[in-house]
């Protein structure tokens, strides 16, 4: 119960803005749970209402089960980077996690635990003003182990890392779900969760779009489509499209087929004579996954917005 | 158009399109009329052996709410700068025009002239609004107190000349706040130079020293400008006076001018 | 890139915290997260040394500018110029107990305040105590004693008048006749240190005429003595002591060759009194002590923005949202700013204060004044009372930027409500300016007054509370804002 960050019905409106709607998902232990959505979709407001700093509407955000305002020492319960720049620039960076742990009365030696463990030794006693983006990134995270928590929270991580930042904090979100705890991290981007994130919680307009394993929706992305590679393209999608495939050029030389398999569309090209050049069952990305699941979104979105005008 | 006519024009345009610019103005002309007409209408002739005995400089009553008023000319003076660090459209600014000297010549001008125009309205105001309570409190012209018309003489050296104060209190404010950059610094330290001598003053019992912190300050010195009686009993003359605060405004522009040119944006 | 494998961490055993055993929350951790964000930022504690130092360089430079104004060659002793004891006493020595009685048949001049009446006093010494007994044109008749301003009350009824006074221990009571058949007591008094031979006989004295013209910044008093004149008879005193005569003092330095000033004159059992000057308080008397702490105006200014800034830069850099992740509790959060924020702002205030009262001292001497003694009740309160001014301003300061939120204007508006009001009061007749310094923030100033002035607007305790009431509202308002707005 410690490890989860669970939101339920969860509402938030600015003035005529509704920033999110009735949102409900569950981060649970072990797992990176990526919590994507376009810029504006609410995903920043959900983690502030999560951490009890903007009061929801409606709807509950409970962490480990208790509303994060009711927790005494929260540092111990939920570790939370929102904006890294969200430093005192005069301040020593060790000094910044030091009245951090004083609110919560953790020993100064955890201090220097957690500066070692996100790889600032050197920097520590530097003033935050002069850190480089990454070194801020990692002075967040740090504050964010603090408490040594069972669930963390990071919105952007990698915003602005160079692709070495990247991959550090790729394997650090690992690392950390491994342990057993549990790990929200939202992007706007789809591809920077790529080989990170388990689970998704994809968010759009401040409504959920989708809450599945990031390998089901691989699986149902990628379902039924062969790339086919023929210099005689024409002859080809004239064949397959004769045998009821839905074909689409995607280059001078290639084709994507759906609605045949593999092994039908070698025999129908054998058959009619077009050689190719390659051909292989589709694997789609996450962006593509991602398009796919937000391109139904706005039309779903488009088709309730006709019927109740 | 020339290149400092052009950054001229760049100003102004920021300056016009922050919302803050506007409330500031108002406040300005607000506050001035305000402070100035609560003044005056405490006052009156009850308080003396006899009305004409009264002494009162009715003209530095009615225009005493600059004292207050000249708040928001150091707000905007500071902002102008100060608010541009802070928002961090320096670059973008020097981006657009990289002399520097250029640029703060250009804010000098439109700070100068958004506050000479509230200003003018504050003052003008408050001498009407004057008018009108004094003569209702015993100031009458049968008591030796005209009513206050801007075209008479002191009267018209004291309006002109309170503008002046406040456009030249602005551009401290405006030199004090590029040499800072920071807006807390800069409030601070103009509104401390302002206010803390006049209030200090009273608990000075020398009377040399009195004197010589009321020549020297910018505030006293400078609303010296403001008085029409009694002159042979004031500690400096209104425009020497005036001068006074204007050797100070000069001094903060030109450090603020030579850091800002010298310095990293 | 590979699509991730399905963690087989997902069954993993959940994670608990390793260091949770050890965390604790409270008021005291709180204090000391936010006493580790103001120590450091180093220009937050350049700012709190500054502030000490810019007040006693100006203590300095005052002390050094101010020259004494009086005559002699000693130093005058500060709280002995706060008091005059003037006017023209005649006098008869008084062993232990007994009482005098006498009628003032006419009083002229000297104005609404001048007194005419009787007087018991420990001996013809400046500033002994004493108990009056007296008739006053305007006010009229009054018991009084001390030289703070602590008379006790009066009453209607003016020359001809009988008054009798009398004593019993250190109790001075007074009484007073239309007729001599028919007494009314008046009030009486307890006097400490009295000595048991003491003096009782006849007094005159009159308040100067004094003119005060402000105008803003500054004010000037122009004193000239007013001289009274009163007739006495049925003077007695009982026990009559034999053979004594009566004895004058009259007003020391005071013009006594000149008999239209000062002097008595004597037909039969009727007494002729002339005399000028007061009995009590000096309401012009310079504040010494205040002049020392002026500077805590502008080290007030340093500490108002570090208060500003404490509160601002957290708003500001979305620093907030950490502070509020660590301690969820809004309120507690906000009021270990302000203890913070005033516990430091009254630590800067002590070092300012001692520092100058204590440095200023000898150069205070070197020209010719007496410096604040700290032994003075007065000036003590007025040193102790300087570091709880400032503690007060900041938690005040601190209440301001949470309801504002930004520094601009958070620092506009504090130094504007504590400065302001003394400004804009030095231009207004006495009446307004009084309210005007009762009723805005700026009547906290009050308690570094240590001398009663006839400006005074508000006693220092009563000016203080009025500061504190304003910080304690803006405390409630920042409290509730901070609750309720999101982060």
């Amino acid at each position: 119960m410690d490890a989860t960050i669970e939101v339920r019905g969860l509402r938030k409106r600015f003035g005529p803005t509704v920033a999110v709607d009735d949102l409900s998902f569950t981060a649970g232990p072990g797992r990176v749970t990526g919590f994507v959505g376009p810029n504006g979709a609410g995903k920043s407001t959900t983690m502030r209402m999560i951490m009890g700093l903007d009061r929801p509407d409606a709807g509950t955000a409970l962490v480990g089960g208790r509303p994060y305002r009711s927790l005494r020492t929260p540092l111990c319960k939920l570790g939370a980077m929102l904006d890294a720049s969200a430093v005192h620039p005069a301040r020593r960076a060790r000094d910044h996690l030091l009245w951090l742990a004083h609110a919560n009365g953790l020993p100064a030696r955890r201090v220097d635990e957690v500066i070692e463990l996100a790889g600032l030794g050197g920097a520590a006693r530097r003033r935050a003003g002069g850190f480089s983006l990454g070194m801020r990134q990692r002075l967040g995270i740090a504050a964010a182990l603090l408490g040594d928590p069972p669930a963390l929270m990071f919105d952007e991580p990698v915003n602005g890392l160079d692709p070495e930042g990247i991959a550090w904090m790729r394997g650090l979100l690992r690392s950390l779900a491994a342990e057993g705890r549990a790990v929200l991290v939202s992007s706007h981007l789809m591809g920077e969760l790529e080989g990170g994130a388990d689970h998704l919680v994809v968010i759009g307009r401040g409504r959920l779009i989708a809450d599945t394993a990031v390998q089901d929706l691989l699986e149902a992305a990628s379902a039924g489509r062969v790339e086919l590679r023929t210099a005689r393209r024409q002859e080809a999608m004239t064949a397959l499209a004769h045998a009821g495939a839905t074909v689409t050029a995607t280059g001078r030389d290639a084709v994507t087929v759906t609605g045949l398999t593999t092994e039908r569309i070698i025999t129908l090209l054998t058959g009619a004579g077009v050689a190719f050049t390659g051909i292989a069952e589709h694997r789609a990305s996450l962006e593509e996954a991602y398009m796919e699941l937000t391109k139904d979104a706005v039309e779903f979105q488009a088709v309730t917005g006709r019927e109740a005008p | 158009m020339s290149g400092t006519g052009r950054a001229v024009r760049a100003e102004w345009t920021k300056l016009r399109t922050l919302p803050s610019t506007g409330w500031l103005l108002l406040a300005l002309a607000g506050l001035t009329v305000a402070v100035g007409a609560a003044v005056t209408g405490s006052v009156d002739t009850s308080h003396c052996t006899s009305p004409a005995g009264c002494q009162e400089d009715t003209v530095r009553l009615a225009l005493s709410g600059v004292r207050l008023g000249q708040v928001a000319a150091v707000v905007l003076g500071v902002l102008a700068v100060g608010g541009e660090y802070a928002a961090g459209t320096i670059a973008a600014t020097l981006a657009a025009v990289p002399r520097r000297g250029t640029v703060l010549a250009a804010k000098a001008a439109v700070v100068a002239g958004a506050v000479a125009a509230a200003g003018t309205a504050g003052v003008l105001a408050s001498l009407a609004a004057g008018r009108g309570l004094l003569t209702g409190n015993g100031f009458t012209a049968a008591n030796g107190y005209p009513p206050l018309s801007p075209l008479d003489g002191p009267t018209a050296r004291a309006a002109v000349g309170t503008v002046l104060y406040l456009v030249l209190v602005a551009l401290l404010a405006l030199g004090v706040g590029t040499a800072l950059r920071d807006q807390a610094a800069a409030i601070t330290a103009v509104l401390a130079l302002l206010w803390i001598v006049p209030v200090v003053v009273q608990f000075v019992g020398d009377e040399a020293w009195r004197d010589r912190l009321v020549k020297f300050a910018p505030m006293p010195a400078g609303l010296a400008v403001q008085a029409t009686r009694n002159l042979d009993r004031l500690p400096i003359g209104p425009w020497p006076g005036l001068g006074v605060l204007a050797v100070y405004a000069a001094a903060a522009l030109l450090a603020g001018a030579v850091l800002f040119a010298v310095r990293d944006a | 890139m590979t699509p991730a494998k399905p963690a087989g961490a997902a069954t993993a055993e959940p994670y608990r915290s390793t260091v949770q055993a050890e965390a604790r929350d409270g008021f005291g951790r709180l204090l000391i997260a936010e006493w580790t964000k103001l120590r450091t930022v180093p220009r937050w504690t350049l700012t709190l040394l500054a502030a000490v130092l810019i007040t006693v360089v100006v203590a300095l430079l005052t002390a050094a500018g101010t020259e004494s104004s009086g005559s002699g060659d000693r130093p005058v002793d500060s709280a002995r110029r706060q008091i005059i004891d003037l006017g023209h006493y005649t006098y008869l020595p008084l062993g232990g107990d007994g009482s005098v009685v006498a009628r003032v048949t006419s009083q002229q001049g000297g104005g609404g305040w001048a007194k005419a009446g009787l007087m018991i006093r420990g001996s013809a010494e400046r500033a002994t105590p004493y108990a009056a007994l007296m008739v006053t044109p305007g006010h009229g008749v009054r018991l009084q004693t001390g030289y703070k301003g602590d008379g006790a009350g009066g009453g209607a009824g003016s020359a001809p008048r009988w008054l009798k006074l009398t004593r019993a221990g250190a109790t001075v009571t007074g009484y007073e006749s239309a007729d001599g058949r028919g007494w009314r007591r008046v009030g009486s008094v307890r006097l400490k240190g009295l000595p048991p031979s003491a003096l009782a006989g006849m007094f005159v004295a009159a308040p100067d005429e004094t003119k005060v013209r402000r105008m803003f910044g500054g004010e000037s008093v122009d004193g000239q003595p007013s001289v009274t004149r009163a007739t006495f008879d049925h003077v007695s005193a009982s026990p009559a002591p034999p053979g004594a005569q009566w004895r004058d003092r009259a007003s020391p330095g005071g013009p006594a060759a000149d008999p239209s000033m000062d002097g008595r004159t004597q037909a039969g059992g009727t007494f002729t009194l002339t005399g000028s000057g007061d009995v009590g308080p000096n309401e012009f008397a310079d504040d010494t002590t205040r002049t020392t702490l002026t500077g805590v105006l502008i080290g007030q200014a340093a500490i108002v923005a570090l208060a500003v800034l404490f509160v601002t830069s957290e708003y500001r850099r979305g620093m907030l949202r950490t502070t509020f992740a660590a301690t969820p509790r809004r309120g507690r959060v906000l009021a270990a700013k302000a203890v913070v924020a005033g516990l430091a702002a009254m630590a800067a205030g002590l070092a300012a204060a001692f520092g100058a009262v204590l440095l200023a001292a000898p150069l205070q001497r070197s020209n010719g004044l007496s410096p604040p003694s700290l032994a003075d009740g007065a000036v003590l309160r007025a040193v102790l009372g300087t570091a709880a001014l400032l503690a007060v301003v900041a938690v005040f300061t601190v209440a301001v930027a949470v309801i504002v939120r930004r520094s601009a204007p958070a620092i506009t508006v504090v130094l504007m409500v504590l400065l302001l009001p003394q400004i804009v009061a030095t231009g207004l007749p006495l009446s307004a300016a009084r309210w005007l310094e009762r009723l805005t923030p700026a009547a906290g100033f009050a308690i570094q007054q240590t001398v009663v002035r006839f400006d005074r607007a508000i006693g220092p305790w009563t000016g203080f509370g009025v500061l504190c009431a304003y910080a304690a509202a803006a405390m409630a308002a920042a409290l509730w804002l901070v609750r309720k707005r999101d982060t």
